[in-house]
């Protein structure tokens, strides 16, 4: 069918596989987005029946905008730590979910639920953990840091936010990891075993560079949902205490919907997808040049 | 074959877009109300079967803690009058009335009521309906509507006034005076520090603050806003002159002295070794219990009080004193306003449902259930003449005999939007002692030159 000549035959058998995925894509990622950036020209403020266009000014307002920097500064910082720790603790899990262990399956499924659990549910328990069980703990066992409200410093607040991501996230990587190393050929580790390669050089030359595939995917995913975190933020710190945990996509939800600045809003939003898009581009681009071949 | 197989893909193709088009047109008239109506009928036991005009209407309710009490409301005013049913929605935790509302307009489905907060009336000015025509209007208290009128139309119905300050549990503050505890004896800053001083000594503790950024930014600080002068016209012009920027807060005498008062609550707060840890479900608790003496909140706050009562009922407010001079102005003055608006759609509602709409408020505001439901079942004060009813709980009885008294201090309520969060943010620093006052005085300074 998808041979027979004429432009309409060949879109038309096209359209009726894709047809229907397009259209929901075009009419809720694709119109919305481009709607958004025409916001952006103007000083429209969410709610009144007109708006006038005020060309770049908003993009202005943005490089203006100190607050929106310094939690932009403070989401990088909050990536970092998250990414490298997510990936570090999810291949070590994977590692040893491996090996053939008892019951490794039970553990790889335990692993793996708290990323069934929603971000905002997962925020209120944790926020029931930080501030009501551990400070019970605390006072009755008399340990000063656990006296306090992880919650109520900022120090303590960010640090609950990168443990709470960590765990949420390590066990879904674990998967892709355990899959991964599945995938990497027993025959030459045999082979190297035989020519006398303890385990550290195993990892190190063999094992590491043929899972670089699956790094490139857990780091992509990892980096986007943490530069797009809003849910954990909103549900366990609200941002607080006064505002130091405020990562950016919660900076920019409020600058839109709270201060209603429609318009810097949105300016802020489609700065912050071009600087998220390059980012994780160009991790993937430099990513796929150290993969290889077994 | 080949003619079946595409005459399949033709109809495939209209059959999507068939589907398309109807979903989306679908949308826009009466997404669902048609099917919550035939429940409703059903429900109403069929006695009605010939009314043919029924009409459906909705209110946004922004008060989540007399959702209950609205939805009896809704069954009591639908048994009054049959045609109209009254559905009540609510605006989910966390999200501001705004936010809600202006995400149902965007969606071309905006409920035929909103409640709305003073301040954000005037942002749906050009959706909403003109109320200077109904009859209530006569009937409201002094100044109830000027924020809500412009251009000499009133757009929005005062629902609720509302006070905060100091509230005290009688029990408590009775036993650390070793008597019969007369609120009027504190009017200056010294003798709130007695008192919090006699309550430390019947081995209670004095107070509890609340460490949310509404409650430090919404009320507490905009005392000093609203504290500047008796006439409101002298607190506008201060305000003008924190937007342009020529106002010099560090040496105000007013925030000055706010925060003197603030510092004092700070040494006897209850919760001083991590400031910022407490929720608001803890104030109404350990105020209830008697654990503490003090709280500074609101009269929304009975509802949760009196799940905790152990006072009897006895409560009531107490002015946050700012200077040592009992007849400054804020000493003895408990802040109150109305606080919350109810504007009608004009934009999507049929003229049917913008008269059943006026229809609801009148019966509030003229019938005896109506009154009623608003000032026994939901605790509210109401903000019309007409209505005797005496409030119902101690905090609305102590509220209304400020204003009888004449000691009520005009709350700010139409500050930005943001205000509260960002200004609160300031405050919980200052809490938290990350920050001094000359800090604090710096941020909301530069907060008011930014604001738009």
């Amino acid at each position: 069918m998808i041979a027979e000549k004429g432009v309409w035959n060949k879109l038309r058998s096209r359209l009726l596989f894709t047809g229907p995925t397009l259209f929901a894509f075009i009419t809720v990622m694709i119109v919305p987005f481009l709607y958004g950036i025409y916001l952006t020209f103007t000083n429209w403020d969410g709610i009144s029946t007109s708006h006038s266009l005020v060309g770049l000014s908003n993009y202005g307002e943005v490089f203006k905008d100190g607050v929106f920097w310094k939690s932009f500064g403070l989401t990088l910082k909050y990536v970092f730590l998250s990414v490298v720790l997510i990936n570090a603790i999810a291949f070590a899990l994977a590692y040893m979910l491996s090996r053939g262990m008892k019951g490794q399956s039970i553990f790889r499924a335990g692993f793996f639920v708290p990323n069934l659990v929603g971000g905002i549910v997962l925020g209120f328990i944790w926020q029931f953990i930080f501030s009501n069980v551990l400070v019970f703990f605390g006072t009755k066992a008399g340990i000063p840091f656990l006296s306090a409200s992880w919650l109520a410093d900022p120090d303590t607040a960010f640090w609950s936010l990168v443990i709470v991501t960590v765990w949420q996230y390590a066990g879904y990587m674990m998967v892709i990891f355990v899959a991964g190393l599945m995938s990497v050929p027993g025959d030459i580790l045999e082979a190297a075993s035989i020519d006398g390669a303890n385990g550290w050089t195993k990892m190190r030359k063999m094992i590491l560079p043929l899972m670089i595939p699956s790094f490139i995917v857990t780091i992509f995913l990892s980096l986007q949902r943490c530069f797009m975190v809003y849910d954990l933020n909103l549900t366990l710190t609200k941002g607080g205490p006064f505002k130091s945990t405020e990562m950016v996509s919660m900076h920019v939800y409020e600058k839109a919907f709270l201060s209603r600045d429609y318009g810097v809003g949105q300016a802020e939003a489609f700065v912050l997808f071009l600087l998220v898009a390059a980012i994780t581009l160009l991790q993937v681009y430099f990513s796929k040049r150290m993969e290889v071949e077994a | 074959m080949k003619r079946i197989i595409k005459g399949f893909q033709l109809s495939m193709l209209a059959l999507i877009f068939v589907m398309a088009v109807t979903a989306c047109g679908g949308n826009a008239s009466n997404s669902g109300s048609s099917a919550s109506n035939t429940a409703e009928k059903a429900n109403s036991s069929g006695n009605e079967s010939a009314v043919g005009d029924e009409v459906k209407i909705t209110l946004l309710n922004s008060k989540g803690e007399i959702q209950t009490q609205l939805e009896d409301a809704a069954k009591a005013f639908h048994e009054d009058n049959p045609a109209i049913t009254l559905e009540i929605q609510t605006v989910p935790g966390g999200s501001s009335p705004f936010e809600r509302a202006s995400t149902m307009y965007a969606s071309g489905n905006p409920p035929t009521m909103i409640m709305l907060d003073t301040g954000d009336v005037e942002k749906f000015k050009d959706r909403i309906l003109d109320l200077s025509g109904e009859k209530w209007n006569a009937d409201a208290v002094a100044n109830a509507t000027d924020l809500t009128s412009f251009d000499g139309k009133n757009f929005a119905f005062p629902l609720a006034i509302e006070g905060y300050g100091f509230i005290y549990n009688k029990a408590v503050v009775d036993k650390a005076v070793g008597g019969s505890f007369d609120p009027s004896t504190i009017k200056t800053t010294a003798d709130l520090e007695n008192l919090f001083k006699q309550i430390e000594a019947s081995g209670k503790k004095a107070l509890v603050i609340s460490p949310m950024d509404w409650s430090l930014g919404a009320h507490y600080l905009p005392l000093a806003y609203a504290g500047q002068n008796k006439d409101m016209a002298e607190v506008n012009k201060f305000m003008d002159s924190l937007k342009a920027g020529t106002a010099d807060l560090a040496n105000n005498k007013v925030f000055n002295g706010l925060m003197d008062t603030f510092d004092l609550m700070m040494k006897y707060n209850m919760d001083q070794k991590s400031p910022l840890s407490g929720v608001y479900e803890r104030g109404p608790e350990v105020l209830g219990k008697g654990e503490v003496g003090i709280w500074f909140m609101g009269n929304w706050a009975w509802p949760q009080i009196s799940s905790f009562d152990t006072a009897n009922g006895q409560y009531g407010f107490l002015p946050v004193p700012i200077s040592s001079n009992p007849d400054d102005y804020g000493n003895q003055e408990i802040s109150s306003a109305v606080s919350k608006r109810i504007v009608l759609d004009k934009e999507k509602s049929t003229p049917e449902q913008q008269e059943a709409a006026k229809k609801f408020l009148n019966w509030i505001v003229y019938e005896q259930k109506g009154q009623d439901f608003l000032v026994n079942k939901a605790s509210i004060i109401p903000a019309f003449k007409n209505i005797t009813l005496p409030a119902a709980d101690p905090l609305g009885q102590s509220i209304q005999a400020y204003i009888a008294n004449g000691k009520s201090e005009q709350s700010m309520s139409t500050l930005p939007a943001d205000h509260w969060s960002k200004v609160g943010a300031s405050m919980q620093k200052y809490l938290a002692k990350a920050g001094d006052r000359a800090t604090l005085a710096a941020e909301i300074e530069d907060y008011w030159k930014n604001v738009k």
